[in-house]
This record gives structure tokens, sequence and C-alpha cells, in this order.
């Protein structure tokens, strides 16, 4: 009885959160810089998921199918990868403080995307979400290098990671004071500040197939997530392969970060602030903790990306901007309440 | 027989027209020292100069209309190749650098004036230099008043336009530097012309009587992502309030970020792509920005891009520059070509 009860809260809590979700959405493509009617927005989606055929204006339709609806997607995905790396470095690195940036993808990315940008790299051949796609990888495998060679422990990889960000930061100053004008170092603010505006469809059959993989592998490990909370010692005393699953899923959090880093530059917070949101509303068995940060992370990043639209009537700001005005009081409050808990 | 007359008749005139322009320019003969209120500061010049270096292609364009080049000793920041006709004067001047010159690249011309286009050059945050550093060593600097007059440059970047610009401050830059290098004559005859020129441009389009929109596309920083446009208040402000035309961008800033979005809703009768030599992202080229608009899901919808109605048009002629006039000239045509008119 307790067994069917408890599957049947998990069968409405599931629904509700799918709920929320496509809720979420609906907000991403309803409103925007200018204002499209409600019932266009439900007729768009009717013509272009059931050829529902309602006759409407087509700049109208377009804009909420191809830009919109596009973009709530991909910032929903976007939410959920960073959210979910943060989730699994966090217990992993046994952190509060571990994000995804602190393997050097969001320093490498820059300096890839500058390379590209200003330096020329690649003569037309990378294009600028490339360049930062290979520069994140790269700095992530100098930082892994660095760790394997500092030795054991879970500090290695972060005094690792905080080494290789500086090296790819100043990388990247070197690059725009050197070769950049203001005008090219306000291009480059955009895009390290994290940017949706360039987002269409194509961008999203690469960050839901990423998302999706991720949140699956990292469920996969959500046991041996839950061993990790004690330190690997104690993982590795119940039996978990202890190298393997951390290749694994760092390596997977890095192709997750790395991949919404290239398509939408660098957002930061998200992945710091939502595994905490989520801990304290769903507590630390990482089966229930990994799909809820990443259900938060969707909303809050839909959610943010609405109000970058709409805070400056005319003007789209940095969705970063935004989610670090949001992200950093509350990180602040976070870090309160565990000062006044000790 | 008949035409002996009609000759002379012409030679009379030109005679006295002749004549006419040698008492004008008896009668504006400079006087030394000539002090000059330019940007917030007074500016005195003890003879007309000899050896001027002119930091910006409009400046230096301007000191080559009014016939200065043998007085020049050196030019930087080039955007594009010089003013058409102005080949051969441009090759015997030297080139201190295409982009921002040292200071002390400056200063080895031994000049014994400064003119500067953009405060970000020389100015009070001047990357060159600031204007109190070549003053100390005997050298004045002369600002364009395009650049400053109605302009908070304190931001960095483009800067924010307070106050509208208007050709006046182009042809205040020509009126002084002429009364700078006491060729006022030249300056008069030069302003004279171009303000004919505006004018017949003008009547050109009088008939569409205001019922014109348009938005001018500089460029992106990447081909979908939110593209550059401009302001109300820059040279292309200028040129749609000549030419009667509606800007469907209400901002201060001189080049605002806008999204595709508004500017499809906003739907302008033309949009005016800009075509330059620089190739620093990838919608620089013309064709480019040709391809998106036809391509791009929701731009291929507005009735500006099904019908044709993108006009090409010189970068510089959207800066304020002595270019802003052929901006003028150029739009006039292609609406007076495209039918528009009617």
């Amino acid at each position: 009885m307790i067994g069917f009860a408890n599957s049947l809260s998990r069968t409405g809590a599931s629904l509700l959160a799918l709920a929320l979700l496509f809720a979420a959405l609906w907000l991403g493509a309803a409103i925007g810089e200018t204002a499209i009617p409600m019932d266009v927005v439900g007729r768009t989606i009717a013509n272009r998921l059931w050829q529902a055929g309602y006759s409407l204006d087509p700049i109208n339709e377009g804009v909420v199918w191809n830009y919109r609806l596009s973009r709530a997607v991909v910032a929903a995905c976007c939410g959920s990868a960073l959210a979910l790396s943060g989730v699994v470095l966090q217990s992993l690195l046994r952190n509060h403080l571990a994000d995804p940036y602190i393997l050097g993808i969001s320093a490498g990315a820059s300096t890839g995307a500058v390379a590209v940008a200003i330096l020329g790299f690649g003569a037309g051949l990378l294009t600028l979400p490339l360049g930062a796609f290979l520069g994140a990888l790269l700095a992530f495998g100098l930082v892994s290098l660095l760790a394997m060679r500092a030795g054991r422990g879970h500090g290695a990889i972060i005094l690792a990671g905080v080494a290789g960000s500086q090296l790819f930061n100043a990388l990247t100053s070197l690059i725009v004071t050197k070769a950049a004008n203001a005008e090219q170092s306000r291009a480059i603010m955009f895009w390290l500040l994290g940017n949706l505006s360039g987002v269409r469809w194509p961008d999203a059959w690469l960050a839901v197939p990423t998302a999706v993989t991720g949140l699956l592998v990292c469920l996969w490990h959500a046991r041996a997530l839950d061993a990790f909370t004690f330190g690997s010692e104690a993982a590795a005393s119940l039996g978990i392969p202890v190298r393997r699953v951390y290749v694994v899923l760092i390596g997977a959090s890095a192709m997750m970060t790395a991949a919404m880093v290239s398509i939408v530059g660098s957002i930061g917070f998200a992945g710091l602030v939502i595994p905490h949101a989520a801990r304290m509303l769903v507590g630390i068995r990482h089966g229930l903790l990994l799909p809820a940060s990443a259900l938060i992370g969707a909303i809050f990043m839909i959610a943010a990306d609405i109000v970058s639209r709409v805070i400056i009537p005319g003007q789209v700001l940095p969705i970063g901007v935004v989610t670090a005005l949001v992200g950093a009081p509350a990180f602040a409050i976070l870090l309160g309440r565990r000062g006044a808990a000790r | 027989m008949t035409t002996i007359p009609s000759i002379r008749r012409s030679l009379i005139a030109v005679a006295a027209l002749m004549s006419s322009i040698a008492s004008n320019a008896q009668a504006a003969e400079t006087t030394y020292p000539l002090t000059l209120a330019n940007c917030g500061r007074d500016v005195t010049f003890q003879k007309a100069p000899e050896r001027a270096v002119s930091i910006g292609q409009s400046s230096t364009e301007i000191m080559y209309l009014l016939g200065l080049q043998n007085r020049m000793v050196g030019t930087a920041v080039w955007i594009g190749p010089v003013l058409e006709g102005y080949e051969e004067a441009n090759a015997k001047v030297k080139r201190l650098a295409d982009n921002d010159p040292s200071f002390e690249s400056v200063l080895a011309e031994k000049p014994d004036v400064v003119t500067a286009q953009f405060q970000w050059h020389v100015g009070p945050e001047g990357v060159v230099a600031k204007p109190e550093q070549f003053e100390e060593l005997g050298i004045p600097v002369y600002a364009s008043p395009a650049d400053c007059v109605g302009k908070d440059n304190t931001g960095g970047g483009d800067g924010v336009r307070y106050a509208v610009f208007t050709m006046e401050l182009i042809y205040q830059e020509i009126a002084e530097l002429a009364q700078i290098f006491n060729v006022q004559d030249r300056g008069e005859k030069l302003i004279a012309e171009l303000r004919a020129r505006e004018e017949a441009a003008r009547k050109k389009v009088a008939s569409a009587n205001g019922k014109l929109s348009a938005v001018f596309w500089f460029s992106s920083a990447e081909l979908d992502i939110d593209p550059y446009v401009a302001g109300r208040n820059g040279a292309p402000g200028y040129i749609m309030r000549a030419l009667d035309i509606r800007n469907v961008i209400e901002s201060d800033e001189e080049w605002p970020t806008v999204g595709w979005e508004t500017i499809a809703k906003s739907d302008p009768t033309i949009i005016v792509a800009g075509k330059m030599e620089r190739r620093r992202y990838p919608a620089d080229d013309i064709a480019l920005k040709h391809q998106f608009l036809r391509s791009d899901p929701v731009t291929n919808l507005m009735p500006a891009v099904r019908d044709g109605h993108v006009v090409e048009m010189d970068a510089q002629a959207m800066n304020p520059t002595i270019r802003t006039i052929e901006g003028i000239e150029v739009l006039a045509e292609a609406i007076a070509k495209s039918g528009l008119t009617q």
C-alpha cells in the first residue's frame, strides 16, 4: 500500500513538473520584445504541430515559432544542463562552491571565441561557437591534466580549475586589449555575458539531445552520487568504481557546459545557485535532486530570458546580467543562512 | 556670329565670379592668434598651420576637400578607401596607422596642429592622448564638433547622443578648419556645394510625403544575433529626417542592438544595409546581409525584403562624416528608382 501511494504521488509530482515546464515554455513563447496576443501564440503552435490551418499574420507566426519558442527551448536546455553540472560537481568534489565554470570551461570558451572573432583563427572555417567549444574542451583538458598531476583529493581539481581559468582569462584580456577596438570589445562583452538572441531551431537540435543525454547519464549514476556524499573512500567501500564514475560524470558535465556555452555564451550563477535551491526543496537524494535541479534550472533560465527581453523596452539585456542580478543576492542569502545555522 | 557675344558674356560672368571670390577671400582673412571654443576647451592657433596630423578619416577628407594636402604630414584611423578623386593627394601624405596611432608616432611628425575626429582617440579618455598632452608641447588640438556637441562619450564605445546630429556640425567643422588654415573662401564654397547637393536629393523624394519608414542595419556581431541598428540621433537619423522618412528604431544610443522581432514587427518600408570593406564580423559582408534577410524564417516575410526594398549604403555615410551627404543622395536615388515615391 505504501509503495502504491508513493508511486502515485510520484506520478503526480512528475505530471506537475511537466505542466510547470510547459507553462514556462508557453510564457517564453508568449512574452517578448513586442506584444503578440496569447491566442495567436496558441494558434501558431497548433498550426505548426497539428497543421491546424488558422490564418495568422505570417510575421507574428514566424516570431512566435522561429524566434521565441526555439529560444525558450534552448534556454530550458541550457538551464537544465548547467544546473545538472552544478549538482554533479558539488557532489563529486564535496564543495558547495563548485560550479560548471570551475573546470575552466567558461574561460576557455571565451579565449576560443575571441581567438576566432578578433584574431581570425581558423580563417573562416571556424565559427565563433565552434571556437568557443574547442576552447572550452582545451581548457578542460588542461585543467584535468593538471589535476591528475596534482594527485589525489577533490581539492586538486578546484585548484587546477582556478589556475586554468586565470590563465585563459589572462589570454582573453591579452587578445582583447592588444587587438580589439572599442566596438569589438563591446561585441565580445555581449557574447561573454550570454546571449540568446541568435538562437533558432537548429541550435535546439544540438541543445535538446545534449541536455537529455546529460540528464540520463546523471540519473544512471544517481546512487553513486548519493554514496559520494560521504566521500570517495566511503563510496569505494560501497563498491562504487570511484575512478570511472569520476571520469564519466565530470566528462559529462564538461561536455554539457561546453555545448551550452558555445550556443549561448557563458551564463553565470545558474550552475552554482540552482542545485542549492533544489536541495532546499527536495533534499539531498540524487534520484530526486537531479530531475528537480534540471526542472528548476529550465524554468529559471526561461524566466531570466523573458526578463532580459522586457525589462528595457526595445532592447535586450545579456541574460548573464539577469541571472547574476538574481543569482548573486540569492547566493548571499544562502551563505548567510549557512553561517547562522552553524 | 551669335555665339561670340554669348561667349563674351560668359567670360565676363566668369571674370565677375573670380573677382567676387577674390574679394571674398580678402574679406575673410583669418587674423592670428585665433582662439576657438572647441569641444569644451578654448584652443588658440598662433599661425596658419603648415604641418597638420589628422586622426580620423572624415577630418582628413574635409582637409583634402579644402585643398590642404600640402600642409598635412600624417593621417590615421582609416575606415575605408579615401574619398574618390583624392587617391593621389592621399598617397603623398604619410599614413601613420590604419587604426589608432600611438602618441609618439604623431609627435614624430613634429605637427603644428592635430585634428581628431573621435573623442575616444583624442579626448578626455583618449587612447592616443588627451588634448592637454599635445598642448603641453605647444601643439593645438582641433576636435570634430560632430563627436562632442550633444554627445556623451563618458560611457565609452560609440557613446550616447542626446542631441540630434545634423550636417550643420560638419559644416561647422569645415568652416572652422577653413578659418584655422586661413582658407575661408574655399570653406564657404564647399559648404554651399554640399547644401545644394542635400537640397537636390531632398527634392527627388519630396512626393513620398512622409509615408516611408526605414531601419539602418550597420552590422551584427554574429549573423543571426540582434543587429546593430541606427538610433534616432546619429547620422542615419539626420539622413531620414532630411528625406522625411520615419526611423522605426526609437533609441538615443548611436548604434543600439535591437532584436529582429522588434524590427520585423515595426515593418519598415525600407531596409538600409551597410556596405563596408571591414570584415570583422560575417555580417560586415553585404552579400551575407542579403542572404540572411532572404533566408531567416521571419525577415524573409518582411514586405521590405519581399519587395526588394533593401538599399545598400556605404557604412561611412552612416556615421557622422563628410560622407553623410552621399548617404542622403544614395537613399533618395534608390527611393526615386524603386517607385516608392508614388
